[in-house]
C-alpha cells in the first residue's frame, strides 16, 4: 500500500517533529557512457552546494501528450515560465504526423514507435532535459519504463496504470521523478494539512455529523479521489462518514444553479465541499476548495518540474565535488 | 463586502445554502435539514457517552458556577456523568446560598471562605478537579489557592498575569490544563493552519486572502483567533493587511447576510477566510462558526478529563495546553 507522502511527494508531520526523508546513498547513471556512480550526500557537501550559485531557472522540459488538453496547458505554463519546450512530443498514434503549434514553438509529433530513438537524440541534444508525462493510463508504466531506462528524470502527471508497478520501475532504477495525482500544489498542501491534523488529533471531531459534495465534469465518472483523501482524514479525526455518501454532482443545470460553477468551465472544473458540525449543532467547520480549469495543475507541474530539476542539479554538484577530492 | 466567492455568493455561506436547496449546506440553525437528519444519530451518540461514563467518572468542582461559561461546565460536566461537587465560589461575599445546576444544588459561598471549603472538599473528594471560569482579576489568587492546596485545575478564565500563573504553577508542581481557548476543535483547526504554514511556507504565493468575522456587539476587539489564522496564512505567501479583518457587529448584518442564529447574536463566534489564486481561477474558503457556549463547556470537561488522567497515571509532565488534550486523542 503506497503511503500518503510518497502518493503527494511531501515531507511528513510525525510526533511533533518535521520528518524528512533521510538522503539515501544514490545511484546516478552517466547517460553518455553508460556507467554508474555512486554518490552519497553527506552534511559537508551540502554545505559545499551552496557556495556555488544554484543554476539559472532555465532547462529543458519535453511534454509527452502534448496534443492533449493537459499536455498543451502544461506545454503553454513552461513557455510562460521561461522554461525551454523542448519542439519534440509523442501520440499514441502510430502515424501521427504534422506538428503543433504552442505559444511560438512548433512542436513535431511523433508515434508512439519512435518514442525512443526519438527520446534518445533528445538527451544526446538536450542533456539536462526533464520529462513531464500527461499522456493516458494504459501507457504510464510503458512510458516510466521508457524513461528509466534512458536515464531522464521526469514528472508523471498522468493518473491510472500500475502505480505499484510505477513505484518499483523508478526505484530500481533510482531515476529523478515526482509522482503525484494530484499537481494542483495547494489542493495538495490542504489535504496535507488535513492529514497531518488527523494523524496530530486522532478523535477530536468525534461524534461531528460530515456532508461531502463534489462536481466535475460530466466525463468524470468516478468519484473524486481528493474527496476520499479528506474524508479518511476526517474518519480519523473521529467521524464517522460512509464514502457512499459522497454526493457527485455531474448535471449540468445544478452545476450552474447549485454549486455555482461558472459556465465556461462546465467541461473541466473541481469543486469540493465538506461541512463538519457538531452533535449539539452549535458548532460548524465548513472547507470549500474550488478549481476552474487547468492551470493549477499546469503551474504546479511546472513547480515539480522546477523542483526536480534543483535536485538533480545538487546531484551533479555532490558528483561533482567528489570527483574533485578523489 | 466580501466580493463573490466562485460560488457566486455575497455571504460567507457558498450558494447552496439556499433553504429551498436540497443538499445538507444549510446554515447551523437548529430548525435546519441537518438537524432532522443527525436527531437519529444523536441520541446513539450520547448513549455512547452515558455508558463509557461510569469508567470516566471523577468529582468536579466548578469555581464561577454563577456565571454563565461556570454554569454551562457544571451542566456539561452532570452531562458526561463526571461527579459534580455541590460547592462553588462567588467574588462577593453574601449569605448562603444555593443555585440548583441539573437537579443538583450548588451551595455557593463567598471569597473568604475559600481555603475552609476547598479543603473541606479535598478531604471529602481527594481525587476532585476543579474547572475555573472566574475573572481575570482573580486568576493569580485563585492559582495560588489551588496550588497551596495542590489540587490539579483547569484554568478557563482568560487574562490575569499569565508569566506569574505560569511561574505559580511550576513552582508547586501542581497538575494543570491552561489555555485561553477551549473550544477544541478550533484548537485543532488552527494547529493544522500552523502546520501547512510551516510545512509548506509560500505554497499560496501570491494568494489573495479576505477575512471576516463575527461576533457578539459587545465584542470590540478583532478576533484573536482570526489574527492568529491570518498570520498562518500571510507565512503561506498569501497577500493581507490585518486592518482589511471585515469585522461585523451590526445584528442586522448578522442575521441576514453572515447567517447567525437569531438566538445566538449575543454569543456567537463566526470567521470566514477566502483565499484566490492570482488568476482567479482557484479558490479555497474555510469558515469556522460557533453558536453559543458549548463547544467552550465540552472543551473544559474534555480538558478535565485529560487532567484526571494526568494524575491518576502519575505523568511527569504537569503544565499542559489544549493541544496536549488534543494529541491524546477522544476522551469520550
Amino acid at each position: 500500500m503506497i503511503s500518503f507522502s510518497q502518493q503527494h511527494s511531501i515531507v511528513a508531520f510525525r510526533n511533533g517533529q518535521a520528518y524528512r526523508r533521510p538522503e539515501k546513498p544514490c545511484m546516478y547513471r552517466t547517460r553518455r557512457r553508460g556507467t554508474v556512480v555512486r554518490a552519497v550526500a553527506t552534511e559537508n557537501l551540502e554545505k559545499s552546494s551552496k557556495i556555488i550559485a544554484s543554476a539559472t531557472a532555465s532547462f529543458p522540459i519535453l511534454v509527452n501528450g502534448c496534443t492533449g488538453k493537459m499536455g498543451r496547458s502544461v506545454a503553454e505554463s513552461i513557455i510562460s515560465s521561461g522554461l525551454t519546450l523542448v519542439p519534440v512530443s509523442f501520440s499514441g498514434k502510430e502515424n501521427p504526423g504534422g506538428n503543433i503549434t504552442i505559444g511560438d514553438v512548433d512542436v513535431t509529433i511523433h508515434g508512439f514507435k519512435e518514442r525512443e530513438t526519438v527520446l534518445s537524440s533528445v538527451i544526446n541534444q538536450f542533456p539536462d532535459v526533464m520529462v513531464v508525462d500527461y499522456t493516458v493510463p494504459d501507457a504510464v508504466n510503458t512510458n516510466a519504463e521508457l524513461y528509466c531506462k534512458l536515464g531522464v528524470p521526469f514528472v508523471m502527471g498522468t493518473t491510472g496504470g500500475d502505480r505499484e508497478l510505477l513505484y518499483k520501475t523508478v526505484k530500481s532504477s533510482s531515476v529523478y521523478a515526482v509522482i503525484s495525482p494530484q499537481m494542483g500544489k495547494q489542493v495538495v498542501a490542504f489535504l496535507a494539512a488535513m492529514d497531518i491534523m488527523a494523524k496530530q488529533f486522532p478523535g477530536a471531531f468525534s461524534g461531528y455529523h460530515l456532508e461531502v459534495m463534489e462536481s466535475h465534469q460530466a466525463s468524470k465518472l468516478d468519484t473524486s479521489g481528493t474527496a476520499k483523501s479528506v474524508v479518511s482524514s476526517f474518519q480519523k479525526l473521529g467521524v464517522s462518514y460512509d464514502m457512499k455518501r459522497i454526493r457527485k454532482i455531474r448535471d449540468t443545470m445544478k452545476q450552474l444553479q447549485m454549486v455555482g460553477v461558472p459556465e465556461e468551465y462546465l467541461g473541466s472544473h473541481a469543486f469540493h465541499f465538506y461541512c463538519l458540525i457538531s452533535p449539539d449543532d452549535s458548532v460548524s467547520f465548513k472547507f470549500q476548495h474550488n478549481v476552474c480549469g487547468r492551470k493549477i495543475y499546469a503551474e504546479g507541474t511546472v513547480d515539480a518540474a522546477i523542483f526536480l530539476h534543483k535536485k538533480v542539479q545538487r546531484s551533479f554538484l555532490i558528483f561533482y565535488v567528489i570527483y574533485l577530492l578523489i | 463586502m466580501l466580493s463573490p466567492t466562485l460560488s457566486g455568493s455575497f455571504c460567507p455561506l457558498p450558494r447552496l445554502n439556499n433553504r429551498r436547496s436540497a443538499l445538507f449546506f444549510a446554515q447551523t440553525k437548529r430548525t435546519s435539514l441537518v438537524t432532522s437528519a443527525l436527531a437519529s444519530e444523536k441520541v446513539t451518540a450520547s448513549q455512547d457517552v452515558m455508558a463509557q461514563s461510569p469508567n470516566l467518572s471523577f468529582p468536579i468542582l466548578v469555581n464561577g458556577v454563577t456565571g454563565k461559561m461556570g454554569k454551562a461546565v457544571a451542566e456539561a460536566a452532570v452531562s458526561a456523568g463526571l461527579e459534580l461537587v455541590p460547592m462553588s465560589f462567588s467574588s462577593v461575599d453574601k449569605p448562603a446560598r444555593t443555585l440548583e445546576i441539573s437537579d443538583i444544588e450548588i451551595n455557593v459561598h463567598g471569597p473568604s471562605e475559600r481555603e475552609e471549603i476547598l479543603s473541606s472538599v479535598i478531604d471529602k473528594y481527594p481525587d476532585v478537579v476543579v474547572v475555573d471560569y472566574t475573572v481575570p482579576n482573580v486568576v493569580n489568587e485563585n492559582a495560588e489557592l489551588y496550588c497551596k492546596f495542590g489540587v490539579p485545575f483547569v484554568m478557563g478564565t482568560t487574562g490575569g498575569d499569565r508569566p506569574l500563573l505560569y511561574k505559580t504553577v511550576q513552582d508547586s508542581n501542581v497538575y494543570a490544563v491552561i489555555s485561553p481557548q477551549m473550544g477544541k476543535q478550533v484548537v485543532a483547526f488552527l494547529a493544522a493552519m500552523e502546520i501547512m504554514a510551516e510545512q509548506f511556507p509560500g505554497a499560496f504565493s501570491g494568494y489573495k486572502l479576505e477575512v471576516m468575522e463575527s461576533h457578539q456587539a459587545t465584542k470590540l476587539d478583532t478576533s484573536g483567533t482570526a489574527k492568529a489564522v491570518i498570520a498562518c496564512f500571510q507565512k503561506l505567501g498569501a497577500i493581507f493587511d490585518m486592518n482589511e479583518i471585515q469585522m461585523i457587529r451590526d445584528p442586522e448584518e448578522q442575521i441576514n447576510m453572515v447567517g447567525v442564529p437569531e438566538e445566538y447574536l449575543s454569543g456567537h463566534a463566526y470567521h470566514v477566510y477566502n483565499l484566490t489564486s492570482p488568476d482567479e481561477t482557484v479558490s479555497f474558503e474555510f469558515q469556522h462558526n460557533v453558536c453559543g457556549r458549548s463547544i467552550y463547556a465540552e472543551g473544559s470537561i474534555d480538558a478535565a478529563i485529560f487532567l484526571h488522567k494526568k494524575v491518576l497515571s502519575k505523568a511527569e509532565k504537569k503544565i499542559y495546553d489544549m493541544i496536549d488534550v488534543l494529541r491524546e486523542g477522544n476522551m469520550r
